[in-house]
C-alpha cells in the first residue's frame, strides 16, 4: 500500500515567480488538515522574470516567506537555477542561494533546505566538484538541510547515483564551524575549477555503468574518481577527512 | 495592525478569490520586474564577489527588501487570475506559527532537523535522492538504496519513476498516480535493503 506518514514530508511546489496554482491550494487544504509534515519548494530563475542576482534573491527571499506564512509550510526547498544552464551549482545561482540563506539564518528561526542540479553527470569528478561546491554554500550560510543531487541536470534517465550524495555530505560536514572568510576563498577557488566547460560538460555515466546493480556496490572506476574529487577538494584547503 | 490570526489555506484561497485581477503576463513581464527592481534600489543592495554575505547590515537589508517584496507585490494564483496581499505582521505570525524543529523519520533511523545559524558546528540533514530527476522503473529500488546505504545520508528524496508496467508515467493519468504508489513501495524496499527501514521520506 502507498502512503506516507507523518514524519515524511509532502512536497508542493510554487510557481515563477511568486505564483501558485489551485492544484497546490487543494492538495494543501489536505495535508495541513491532516496533520502532515509539508515542504513548499520553490526554484528562483536567475535571468527569467526576476532578473539580476541581487532581484532573484530579493524573489527568493520573498518566496520562502510566503512558504511559511501563506502556504502551511514546515520548512523551505529552495533552488536558484540558471536560465542559461539549467544548474544550482553556477557562480550565480550559488551566489544567490548563499546570500538567501544568510539573510534568513540572521533574522529567523525557519528551517530551509536546498536542492542540487549539476551540469556534468555521475562518475566524474566535475559532477563531484559542483555537488561540493554547492554544499559548502548551503551549509556555510546556514541552511538546515541539504536535497540531491539530480546530476546531469536532472533531465537525463538513470544519470543520478549514491555517490553524488555522498560528496555532498562530505563537503557540508568539512565546512561545519570554518570561517565565512576561509569558505569564500576555497570556493572561489572551487566554482572557478569548473565554469569553464559548462558548454562541454562531461555526460557521465548511467547507474547501471556506475554501480554492480546486484550487489548495489559502486565500481572500483566511479570510487576512484571520488578520491580524485576529494584530493583536489583537499588542496582548495576544504579538508575532507 | 495586530493580525486577526495565522492564515490558513482557507483563508488564502477567500483571499485570492477577493483579490484584485492582474493578467499573466501583466504579472511575469511587468510586475515582478518592476517590483524586485525597485526594492534593490531601496534598500542598496549590491553584491560583492562573495558567495556568502559576512556584512550583517547587508544580510539585514537584503531580508527586509524580500519582505518588502512579499508585503508590496502580494502573490499571484495563476488559475484565479488574481493577487493576494498579506501584510508584515501576518508574515511575522505565519514564522511564528511554524515548528521551530521537526523529527524526520521513525526510531533509530530518525533525523532532528533542528535549526542551525551561521556556519553551525553542526551539521545540516543530508537528504539524499535523485530530487525528481527520472529513474527507471527497473532500477528505481537500486538507485534509492545506493542513497541510504550511503552513511552520510539522514533522509531520502525520491526520484521520479519513469514508467509503470511499461507505460508512461503521464501527468493526470491514472498511470501517474499507480506510478507515484509504486515509486514510495520501491523507496520502502530501498531503506529495508540497507538496514534503515524507518528513515523518511
Amino acid at each position: 500500500m502507498g502512503g506516507l506518514r507523518p514524519c515524511d514530508s509532502h512536497e508542493c511546489s510554487q510557481l515563477n515567480e511568486l505564483k501558485i496554482d489551485m492544484a497546490a491550494l487543494n492538495m494543501l487544504s489536505g495535508w495541513s488538515q491532516n496533520g502532515d509534515t509539508i515542504m513548499i519548494e520553490q526554484m528562483p530563475i536567475f535571468g527569467g522574470y526576476c532578473g539580476g542576482v541581487e532581484e532573484t534573491t530579493i524573489c527568493d527571499i520573498a518566496t520562502t516567506l510566503a512558504s511559511f506564512t501563506m502556504f502551511q509550510g514546515n520548512f523551505h526547498l529552495d533552488g536558484p537555477i540558471h536560465i542559461r544552464w539549467g544548474i544550482t551549482t553556477a557562480r550565480e545561482t550559488l551566489q544567490i542561494a548563499g546570500h538567501a540563506a544568510a539573510a534568513i539564518d540572521a533574522n529567523t528561526d525557519l528551517l530551509i533546505a536546498n536542492q542540487y542540479y549539476p551540469i556534468a553527470g555521475p562518475c566524474t569528478e566535475m559532477c563531484l566538484l559542483e555537488t561540493a561546491a554547492q554544499a559548502i554554500v548551503d551549509t556555510a550560510s546556514g541552511r538546515e538541510m541539504l536535497s540531491g543531487s539530480a546530476a546531469a541536470k536532472g533531465v537525463a534517465m538513470d544519470k543520478t547515483t549514491g555517490m553524488e550524495a555522498r560528496i555532498m555530505g562530505e563537503a557540508a560536514i568539512a565546512t561545519c564551524g570554518k570561517k565565512i572568510s576561509e569558505i569564500n576563498g576555497i570556493l572561489e577557488k572551487l566554482i572557478s575549477s569548473y565554469e569553464k566547460n559548462y558548454h562541454k560538460p562531461p555526460a557521465g555515466k548511467r547507474f547501471q555503468e556506475c554501480y554492480d546493480v546486484k550487489t548495489v556496490m559502486p565500481t572500483d572506476e566511479y570510487l576512484q574518481i571520488y578520491d580524485k574529487a576529494v584530493e583536489t577538494l583537499n588542496g582548495f584547503g576544504l579538508g575532507i577527512k | 495592525m495586530a493580525p486577526a490570526r495565522a492564515l490558513t489555506i482557507f483563508d488564502v484561497y477567500e483571499r485570492f478569490t477577493k483579490g484584485k485581477k492582474v493578467t499573466e503576463a501583466e504579472w511575469d513581464y511587468q510586475i515582478i520586474p518592476t517590483n524586485a527592481a525597485a526594492m534593490k534600489d531601496k534598500y542598496k543592495i549590491k553584491f560583492g564577489k562573495e558567495m556568502i554575505p559576512e556584512d550583517k547590515d547587508m544580510k539585514n537589508r537584503l531580508f527586509q527588501a524580500g519582505m518588502d517584496m512579499l508585503v508590496t507585490t502580494g502573490f499571484y494564483n495563476c488559475d484565479l487570475g488574481r493577487v493576494m496581499n498579506v501584510t508584515e505582521e501576518e508574515v511575522w505570525d505565519g514564522i511564528k506559527k511554524t515548528p521551530k524543529w521537526l523529527l524526520l523519520g521513525e526510531g533509530k533511523d530518525a533525523a532532528r532537523f533542528d535549526p542551525r545559524h551561521g556556519n553551525d558546528a553542526r551539521k545540516p540533514i543530508i537528504q539524499g535522492g535523485p530530487t525528481g530527476a527520472p529513474v527507471s522503473e527497473e532500477v528505481f529500488v537500486q538507485v534509492m538504496q545506493s542513497y541510504a546505504q550511503e552513511a552520510v545520508v539522514d533522509t531520502l528524496v525520491n526520484g521520479v519513476m519513469a514508467t509503470i508496467e511499461g507505460h508512461s508515467a503521464k501527468t493526470n493519468t491514472p498511470w501517474e498516480i499507480k506510478a507515484e504508489l509504486a515509486e514510495l513501495r520501491a523507496v520502502r524496499e530501498a531503506r529495508i535493503r540497507a538496514g534503515r527501514p524507518n528513515m523518511a521520506i
